[in-house]
């Protein structure tokens, strides 16, 4: 008892002595980094900071070449250069020599607009006038546009889908999924590799847009700028108010406007549900559960797999939402090779409802078409080991959300 | 506890593992609710031309069936420069594989012999990847000058093999044409297909027409005139090209005639005095009858498609809306509540929407409603569109815009019920008060 006492008195009195002899108390601040500051005048600062714009300008100019052009050093003030408007179709009529418009004026009638409206061309600023400046107290005026702007509608694109696309690059193909371009290496000459073509889904939009709904190209009103603080210092210290992010982030750009509220929780519940389904199939897999007459036997598609067979076919349904045939869900039976492909002559119609002879045939059609086209030349991707399950298939074709578009 | 868990996990095993087993018998169920709305897309190569004197219809009779499927702004047509396969013959066995290379879903393939001043058209439509022939081949024969009917004829049946509804192609519409300047503009009721194309004039520019409207026959057109000075409804035989004045009891002035879907009654407006009421005419026996009784002005009546009831404009609300009353008068319901003036409402063929013109914050619009009023749609916007008018089919609302300014024109508009495709009707002069006839 008493020997631990000791040690423990001796051991106390150590940390006492290191406390007081390592400075462990000494009052000396932490270390700070000191830097310099000068005062410069407001015709500096604006030079200054139109030369840090400078490099954003070029970042948006997208090099048509699949080969990466090294970029001009950028200018202190730059000219804006001409930016190609993204038109589907390159239309004969535009002339590369016609004059930069810094305003992106909307496109005739007839043409599909494009559904992003390129960033307008960085004006110069105008130059500061050497007056005394507010005081540094004085109101900055907030942004109005993401308070009180309603929510925009998607602009008009010749497809609409549930998932929106931006228009495509006028040089970049059209396909159903996007691929970037790729180019041979140049390091390796011997090997020839293929290059890729770069792809792009077509322009989608996720509403129907009418003339009467179609969105201005340009905002009704903008935001008053703001005036130039008093204090450059206390401008670098104050963080810029990221309206226009925070409006992107909150009102969805024209482009972009599927902005579904209830897409995370959907998407959490269908994990969930994945996972459970997942669980169930392993689990009659491995329990062996007896199979009743004709069943088939194996594990279940999942919920994933699932979806992928449903989003693969939806793709290639095209819905005439004015027509009576709108108004009829039609259920196809097929029968499926073990390489995902289609039996053609087995598909039949099932049952249709909601409409006359003639609209539910035009109905099967559609339906008959969109399973046909999106099979492609390799069928559908569906797991081969459990071919048993997905042999026939019946999928019915409900066109009710649709024609609330 | 425990105890209680493990039952209650024994019982969700009991239950859960036979339903999921159970979910799994029989074929594999999916239901596709998500589709796409996109133009079709089909391939129509030049039609086979079957004798000498066919070759100069063979290209024209495809490109104006072209012209038709793809104006619906349902169908695509891809290129002619991309086609793959060349068909030869109309017989010959079609190539799907090349017409699939290009994503055509859709082929029609046509001939045409022309023989003794007859031309005859022959066509098949084709559904790409099934490889299957929609419907049977058809043919058609006309005259050579009636060579566009024909197309226009072969475009109607595509449309309904497409769509299982009828076409609208082989219509004409009744309109307005005007020419010069807007303080002196002449007036004349004139006739074309529905797509621009054959224009003839039925009256003279003497006098002021105004609003013509087929009979459901197409073969009469009443209208109103100013001949008299005083607005007066006409009643004009297409055929004939005479045309006489509706005699009725009512007051001097008299307009915005239409006639009943089984063309034996004509409802119209008439004022008198600063008052503006609905009346009702037996065309065989020339009586009158009067719907509406308010103080306020009430015009624009048309049918519903089975003749029961009748929606007008009215005033009495105090700003101009739209009411339903049966086609024997009594108490009209109010169906239009949204900002804005509401006019000039017009029944749709189906019965299923009410096209009207709105105005709103200086703007024209022409719009659809349900007929209760609900799902109101606006399709266009300008400074100036209004008389809508519905094809046979009520999948398109023709209608007048006009640009403003001392040297503004008037022309004619097409807009699918959707609203997707929006295109302007060709015609020679200046064009308003479209009204459209039914499928010959």
């Amino acid at each position: 008892m008493r020997r631990s006492l000791a040690i423990s008195g001796g051991a106390h009195a150590l940390v006492i002595l290191w406390a007081l002899l390592g400075n462990v108390f000494r009052p000396d601040p932490p270390e700070f980094e000191v830097a310099d500051i000068s005062v410069i005048s407001e015709a500096e600062f604006a030079a200054m900071t139109e030369a840090a714009r400078a490099p954003k300008v070029q970042d948006q100019v997208e090099a048509p070449t699949l080969a990466p052009e090294p970029v001009p050093a950028p200018e202190p003030v730059p000219e804006p250069e001409p930016v190609p408007a993204p038109t589907p179709e390159p239309e004969p009529t535009p002339e590369p020599e016609a004059a930069p418009e810094p305003i992106p004026e909307p496109a005739p009638e007839p043409t599909p607009e494009p559904a992003v409206v390129p960033e307008p061309q960085p004006v110069p600023e105008p130059q500061p006038v050497p007056e005394p400046l507010p005081p540094a107290l004085e109101e900055v005026p907030q942004v109005l546009a993401p308070v009180t702007a309603p929510r925009p509608k998607p602009r008009p694109a010749p497809r609409v889908a549930a998932e929106p696309v931006i228009a495509p690059a006028p040089d970049v193909a059209e396909a159903e999924t996007r691929q970037d371009a790729a180019e041979p290496e140049a390091v390796a000459p011997e090997i020839v590799e293929e290059t890729q073509e770069a792809t792009a889904p077509p322009e989608t939009a996720t509403e129907i847009v009418t003339e009467a709904e179609e969105p201005a190209s340009a905002p009704a009103s903008s935001m008053r700028p703001k005036t130039r603080p008093r204090d450059i210092a206390q401008a670098q210290e104050t963080p810029q108010p990221e309206a226009p992010a925070a409006a992107a982030a909150d009102k969805p750009a024209a482009a972009t406007p599927a902005e579904k509220p209830a897409a995370k929780p959907a998407t959490q519940s269908a994990e969930v549900k994945e996972a459970v389904d997942d669980a169930i199939a392993e689990a009659l897999a491995g329990g062996g559960a007896p199979t009743q007459g004709a069943a088939p036997s194996g594990p279940p598609l999942t919920r994933g797999e699932q979806d992928a067979l449903r989003v693969a076919v939806q793709r290639c349904w095209l819905v005439d939402v004015g027509s009576e045939a709108a108004s009829v869900t039609v259920t196809v039976a097929m029968d499926m090779e073990p390489n995902g492909r289609v039996v053609s002559s087995s598909l039949k119609l099932l049952s249709s409802s909601g409409g006359s002879g003639a609209a539910s045939e035009a109905a099967f059609q559609a339906a008959r078409r969109a399973i046909l086209r999106c099979q492609g030349d390799t069928g559908y991707t569906l797991p081969s080991d459990k071919y048993e399950q997905w042999k026939r298939i019946e999928m019915t074709f409900n066109p009710d959300e649709m024609r609330l578009r | 506890m425990k105890q209680l868990m493990a039952l209650c996990l024994a019982l969700l095993a009991v239950v859960a593992l036979p339903a999921a087993s159970q979910a799994q018998n029989g074929p594999l169920r999916i239901e596709i609710t998500e589709g796409t709305i996109e133009p079709m897309a089909y391939a129509v190569p030049d039609f086979v031309a079957e004798t000498p004197g066919a070759s100069q219809y063979a290209q024209q009779l495809a490109r104006v069936v072209a012209d038709d499927l793809s104006g619906t702004g349902l169908f695509r047509e891809i290129p002619r420069e991309a086609h793959i396969s060349r068909v030869t013959s109309f017989e010959a066995p079609v190539q799907f594989a090349d017409w699939r290379a290009i994503n055509a879903l859709v082929l029609l393939t046509g001939s045409v012999a022309e023989q003794g001043g007859r031309i005859t058209v022959k066509f098949r439509v084709w559904d790409v990847f099934s490889g299957t022939e929609l419907g049977q081949g058809m043919q058609f024969a006309a005259t050579a000058d009636g060579w566009r009917r024909l197309s226009h004829k072969v475009a109607d049946q595509v449309y309904t093999r497409l769509t299982g509804e009828s076409g609208y192609f082989d219509s004409r519409v009744v309109f307005v044409s005007e020419s010069g300047p807007k303080d002196q503009r002449a007036k004349r009721l004139a006739i074309m297909d529905y797509d621009g194309a054959n224009v003839q004039y039925l009256t003279d520019s003497r006098s002021i027409v105004l609003a013509p409207r087929f009979s459901p026959s197409g073969d009469r057109v009443l209208y109103t005139s100013y001949e008299t000075g005083e607005p007066r409804i006409h009643v004009l035989n297409v055929g004939s090209v005479r045309s006489q004045i509706l005699q009725n009891g009512g007051g001097v002035m008299s307009f915005a005639p239409r006639f009943s879907p089984d063309g034996s009654r004509v409802v119209y407006s008439v004022t008198s005095g600063s008052n503006t009421d609905i009346y009702l005419m037996e065309l065989a026996s020339g009586a009158t009858r009067q719907l509406t009784f308010t103080p306020s002005i009430e015009t624009a009546p048309s049918f519903s498609p089975d003749g029961s009831r009748i929606v007008f404009e009215s005033d009495r609300s105090g700003t101009q809306q739209l009411y339903i009353m049966s086609a024997a008068g009594g108490e009209a319901t109010r169906i239009s509540f949204g900002q804005g003036r509401y006019g000039t409402p017009v029944w749709s063929p189906r019965g299923d929407l009410i096209a009207f013109t709105k105005q709103l914050s200086g703007r024209f619009h022409i719009g659809v409603m349900r007929t209760d009023g609900s799902e109101e749609r606006l399709l266009t916007a300008s400074p100036l569109d209004e008389g809508p008018t519905w094809a046979p089919n009520g999948r398109v609302i023709m209608f007048s815009r006009e640009t403003l300014g001392a040297q503004g024109t008037s022309s004619l508009y097409s807009v699918d019920v959707a609203g997707r495709k929006l295109t302007r009707v060709r015609t020679p002069d200046g064009a308003s008060d479209p009204a459209w006839g039914p499928l010959q």
